[in-house]
C-alpha cells in the first residue's frame, strides 16, 4: 500500500518544531549542478543511513556463543550455523552477506554499545537526540548545524524522501530534500500565473513567506538541461510492515541508494545524503521482520558500494548506519524485543 | 493603483481575521455563504455557532454506514480465494475512506468531524499495520462519539480499542512477557507527555494492559484473566492491583494529562511553534470536558494574536475546498484522484506516517507539496460548482472569492495575479486556493 506515506518527521510531542523549511531539488537542478560545477574528485561524501524503528543490535551482531545471550533469549536467539562470524566470538546477523563480504575485505567498522544516560525509550526523543546530536530540547540536526557552517548551496545535503529529517534541519539554512518520484512543472498560462502567485510580499507572514518561496522555487529550475537521471529506478517491492510498522521511515531503501549512486556518478557537488528504511520498531515475530530488513540494508549498500568503485569515487564515500535504540537482551513473550537505550553503528568505510 | 475595494465596508481586518481562524482550524472552512453570515455576526457570535456542536446534523444523520464488515482470516497463500479477498480488503479500504471524507466535506455542521480528524491524529493508528478495515472503522466511530465528550471516557474507550491494541502490539502483553510498547504510548503521546513518568512506570504500567487478546479482523477486545497480572503494581506514586480502564483513570486524573491535552490542542489549533502561553486555559480541561476546552481555546485571545499562523495540513485543504467547492468526494468522477493526490501530499486518513501522529507546518511547504497541489487543484476546479463567483461580473470576482473561500484578505500580490485571470472562474479558483493566504491561516 502507500509506500510514500512511511516517511520520518520526528516531532517531537511537544513545541520543537523544525528550524528553516527545505529546499525541495528536482533531478534537473542536481543534474545541472553536477555539469556546470561537479564536485572535485577526493572530497569526502558521507552518506548516512537511518534505520526508524530501534533495530535489535543484538541480532545484527550477534554474540552467538555467549550462554547468557542464549538463555535470555528463547525463541529470538540465532544458531552459530545461522550467523556470519566477525572475530572474538561476534558474528553478523546471516541476512547481511553482502556486508560481510565488505567486512572481510576490512571496509566495515562496527561500534558497539553506543548510548546516552537516562534514555526515555521513546522513539521520537531518542531520534532527536541522535539526529541533533544534542541531550535535551534541539531545534536542529548536527548536519543541519554544518550545513550553516557552509557557504550557501541547496546542493550541499540532501535528504532522499519528500519531508525533511530532522538531522539536515538548521536554524536559518536546511538541506534540501529530493522527492523520488521528481517533480512535474506546470506548463503555459497556469505556470505564468502560479509564478505571479509566488512573488514574495512584504506584508506575507513567516509561513506564507514559505509558502510563497517553495511555488516560485519551481519557476527557478532550468529545465531545459536533459535530465542525467531521468531513468527512474526500479521500485522496491513493499517491505514487510505488518510488524513492527509503527515508528517512521521510507521503505524503499535500494530505490533512494540507487537515486544516490546515480548523482553521486554524475558529480553531484553533494557531500551528505540522507536515506532512511523503516520497520525495525519489531516488538513481535522478531526475527523474521528483522532479517528481512537487514537484508535489504546489507544489499543496498553492497550493490551502491559497488557501484561506487565503478566511479572512482568509492575511496570518498563513508555510509553511516544507525538506528535510534537496540533492544533488550531479554526476548518478550510476543518473540519480539522491548527496547533498549544502546546504540550499534554499522559504518562501511573505504578510505 | 485603484482603491483597493476590499477595504471599503468590509468588517475590521483583525475581527475578519480570527473569525477566518474560527472557521478554517476549526471547521474546516466555510460553505458558499457562511462566511459572510459569520463576519456579520461579529466573533463572539461565529465563535459560539463554530464551538457549539447541535445535537443533529441534516447531512450526517442520514448518511449510510460504510459497508465495512468482518472478511475473516486470510485465505491460505496460492488458492483461488486470495484474489476476491484481497479485493474486497481494498475496496472496504477506500468505501471507509470516501465515507469519512464526505462526512468531513458534508456534514452542516463541522466541529465534530474536525475534532475526531484530530482525536485520529493524537490516538494514530495506522490502517497499514491493522490491514482491516472494520477495527479502523470502529475506533473512528469511537472517537467520534467522544470527540466533545468526556476524555477520562476516552481514554478508556481506546485502551479497550482493538485497532489501537493491536497497532500497538497490546495483543502480545501478557503476564509471562510483558510487552511495553502500548503503555509507553499511552503515557508519552496520548495522556500525560514525553518525561512525565519514569523507566520504571512503563514497565509496571505495561502489566496492567496484559491479557487483552484482539480479534484481528473484527477488532473485537476480550479480556482473558488468565494471562492478565494480577499482583500490585507501584508507578507514579501509587501502588494496587490495576487493569486498563483503572490504569487509565488513573493517568486522565493526574494533572499533568490536563496540561498535555492542553499542550496538543494548542500545538494544532493555535501554534506547533510557539509554546502553549497560558496555564490558566488548563483550567477549562478541569473536568476533562473536551468540549470546553474546545471552546476555552477557540474563544481564548491567541485567535487575535499575529504570531500564530498555521499552514492547513493537506486534509483541511482539501476538504475546506470540497466545501467551498461543493464536492462529495465519494462522487468525484475518479476517486483514486482524491485518494493518489492526498498521498503525494502526505495525509491520507487512516494512513498516519507513525504513531505520533502527522506534522505540522514548515514540513507542508516544499517544493514538491507546492507542485502537486497545483496539480490537484487543477483537476478540482473541474468538478467545482463555480457559480458563487461564475454567476458575478468579471470584475467584482476576486473580492467575492474573500468571502466564498473565508480569506481575511488578499495581499497586493495574489490580487494582482487574481485581476490578471478574473474572466476565467476555473484558473481564479485555482489560483485562490494555491495562494499563500489560502494555504496558509494566517
Amino acid at each position: 500500500m502507500d509506500t510514500i506515506t512511511r516517511r520520518q518527521f520526528l516531532k517531537a510531542t511537544g513545541a520543537g518544531a523544525l528550524g528553516a523549511a527545505a529546499t525541495s531539488l528536482t533531478f534537473e537542478d542536481i543534474a545541472e549542478a553536477a555539469i556546470s560545477r561537479p564536485l572535485p574528485l577526493g572530497t569526502p561524501i558521507l552518506v548516512v543511513v537511518t534505520l526508524y524503528g530501534g533495530n535489535d543490535g543484538l541480532n545484527t551482531v550477534v554474540p552467538v556463543t555467549d550462554p547468557i545471550y542464549q538463555s535470555l533469549r528463547p525463541g529470538i536467539a540465532y544458531k552459530e550455523s545461522d550467523v556470519l562470524p566477525l572475530r572474538e566470538n561476534l558474528y553478523l546477523n546471516g541476512s547481511m552477506t553482502g556486508m560481510h563480504a565488505l567486512w572481510n575485505k576490512n571496509q566495515v567498522a562496527i561500534v558497539r554499545g553506543v548510548g546516552y544516560p537516562n534514555s526515555d525509550r521513546s522513539h521520537f526523543s531518542s531520534m532527536a537526540i541522535w539526529q541533533s546530536a544534542i541531550l535535551g530540547a534541539a531545534k536542529t540536526g548536527w548536519l543541519g548545524r554544518w550545513v550553516e557552517t557552509q557557504a550557501e548551496d541547496p546542493m550541499l545535503a540532501i535528504g532522499l524522501g519528500s519531508v525533511l529529517p530532522p538531522l539536515l534541519a538548521g536554524e536559518k539554512r536546511s538541506g534540501s530534500v529530493l522527492p523520488l518520484g521528481g517533480l512535474k512543472l506546470p506548463t503555459g498560462s497556469l505556470a505564468s500565473d502560479c509564478m505571479k502567485l509566488s512573488i514574495a510580499n512584504r506584508n506575507d507572514n513567516l509561513l506564507q513567506a514559505t509558502a510563497a518561496r517553495s511555488m516560485r522555487n519551481l519557476f527557478t529550475v532550468s529545465s531545459d538541461i536533459t535530465p542525467i537521471l531521468k531513468a527512474p529506478a526500479p521500485a522496491a517491492s513493499d517491505l514487510p510492515t505488518a510488524v513492527g510498522g509503527n515508528a517512521g521511515g521510507e521503505s524503499n531503501l535500494t530505490q533512494q541508494l540507487d537515486v544516490v549512486a546515480k548523482l553521486v556518478a554524475a558529480g553531484a557537488p553533494t557531500r551528505v545524503w540522507s536515506v532512511s528504511l523503516g520497520g525495525f520498531d519489531t516488538h513481535a515475530d522478531e526475527k523474521g521482520a528483522q532479517a528481512i530488513l537487514l537484508g535489504v540494508v546489507s544489499e543496498g549498500i553492497s550493490k551502491f558500494m559497488s557501484q561506487m568503485r565503478a566511479t572512482n569515487r568509492s575511496k570518498d564515500v563513508v555510509v553511516l548506519v544507525y538506528s535510534e535504540f537496540g533492544r533488550r537482551v531479554r526476548g518478550n513473550a510476543s518473540d519480539g524485543t522491548d527496547m533498549e537505550p544502546l546504540v550499534q553503528s554499522l559504518s562501511s568505510v573505504k578510505r | 493603483m485603484a482603491k483597493l475595494s476590499y477595504f471599503a465596508g468590509m468588517a475590521d481586518i483583525a475581527e475578519r481575521r480570527a473569525i477566518a481562524r474560527l472557521s478554517h482550524r476549526f471547521g474546516f472552512g466555510p460553505k458558499p455563504g457562511e462566511f459572510k453570515t459569520l463576519v456579520d455576526s461579529g466573533f463572539s457570535n461565529a465563535a459560539s455557532k463554530l464551538l457549539t456542536a447541535p445535537t443533529t446534523d441534516a447531512f450526517a444523520d442520514n448518511q449510510p454506514l460504510p459497508n465495512v464488515k468482518d472478511q475473516g482470516p486470510r485465505p491460505r497463500p496460492n488458492t483461488p480465494q486470495v484474489v476476491a479477498y484481497a479485493t474486497e480488503k481494498r475496496a472496504q479500504f477506500t468505501e471507509l475512506l470516501f465515507w469519512w471524507l464526505d462526512r468531513m466535506a458534508l456534514s452542516e455542521h463541522p466541529l465534530r468531524e474536525r475534532m475526531t480528524w484530530f482525536w485520529h491524529g493524537h490516538w494514530a493508528t495506522s490502517y497499514q499495520k491493522v490491514d482491516d478495515a472494520l477495527p479502523m472503522f470502529r475506533q473512528n466511530q469511537s472517537l467520534r462519539k467522544h470527540a466533545l465528550g468526556n476524555f477520562a471516557e476516552m481514554s478508556r474507550a481506546m485502551v479497550n480499542d482493538g485497532a489501537l491494541i493491536f497497532w500497538l502490539d497490546g495483543q502480545t502483553n501478557t503476564v509471562k512477557a510483558p510487552n511495553e510498547n502500548l503503555s509507553r504510548e499511552l503515557m508519552e503521546l496520548f495522556v500525560l507527555g514525553v518525561n512525565r513518568y519514569t523507566e520504571n512506570d512503563v514497565r509496571e504500567t505495561a502489566k496492567a494492559l496484559t491479557g487483552y487478546r484482539v480479534n484481528k479482523t473484527s477488532g473485537d477486545v476480550t479480556f482473558i484473566p488468565k494471562q492478565h497480572y494480577s499482583m500490585p503494581i507501584s508507578f507514579l506514586g501509587t501502588t494496587g492491583v490495576f487493569d486498563g480502564n483503572s490504569l487509565s483513570d488513573y493517568l486522565v486524573a493526574r494533572n499533568d494529562c490536563a496540561l498535555f491535552i492542553t499542550e496538543r490542542l494548542w500545538y494544532r489549533f493555535i501554534s506547533s511553534s510557539e509554546a502553549l502561553s497560558d496555564l490558566n486555559l488548563t483550567k477549562a480541561f478541569a473536568n476533562r470536558d473536551i468540549a470546553s476546552l474546545v471552546r476555552a481555546i477557540g474563544t481564548h485571545s491567541a485567535m487575535r494574536d499575529d504570531r500564530y499562523a498555521m499552514v492547513k495540513p493537506p486534509l483541511d485543504w482539501f476538504v475546506s475546498v470540497s466545501r467551498a467547492f461543493g464536492i462529495k468526494p465519494s462522487a468525484f468522477s475518479n476517486t483514486a484522484t482524491i485518494r493518489n493526490n492526498l498521498n503525494l501530499l502526505g495525509q491520507v486518513p487512516f494512513l498516519p506516517p507513525n504513531v505520533g501522529g502527522w506534522p505540522a507546518d514548515q514540513a507542508w511547504l516544499s517544493t514538491a507539496s507546492a507542485q502537486f497541489r497545483i496539480s490537484f487543484a487543477e483537476r478540482l476546479v473541474k468538478e467545482a460548482d463555480l457559480s458563487p463567483i461564475a454567476d458575478l461580473p468579471a470584475r467584482n470576482r476576486v473580492d467575492a472569492m474573500l468571502d466564498w473561500l473565508g480569506v481575511p484578505a488578499w495581499s497586493t500580490r495574489t490580487a494582482l495575479a487574481l485581476r490578471g485571470a478574473q474572466r476565467d472562474p476555473a484558473r481564479l479558483a485555482l489560483l485562490a486556493i494555491c495562494s499563500p493566504e489560502y494555504v496558509v491561516s494566517a
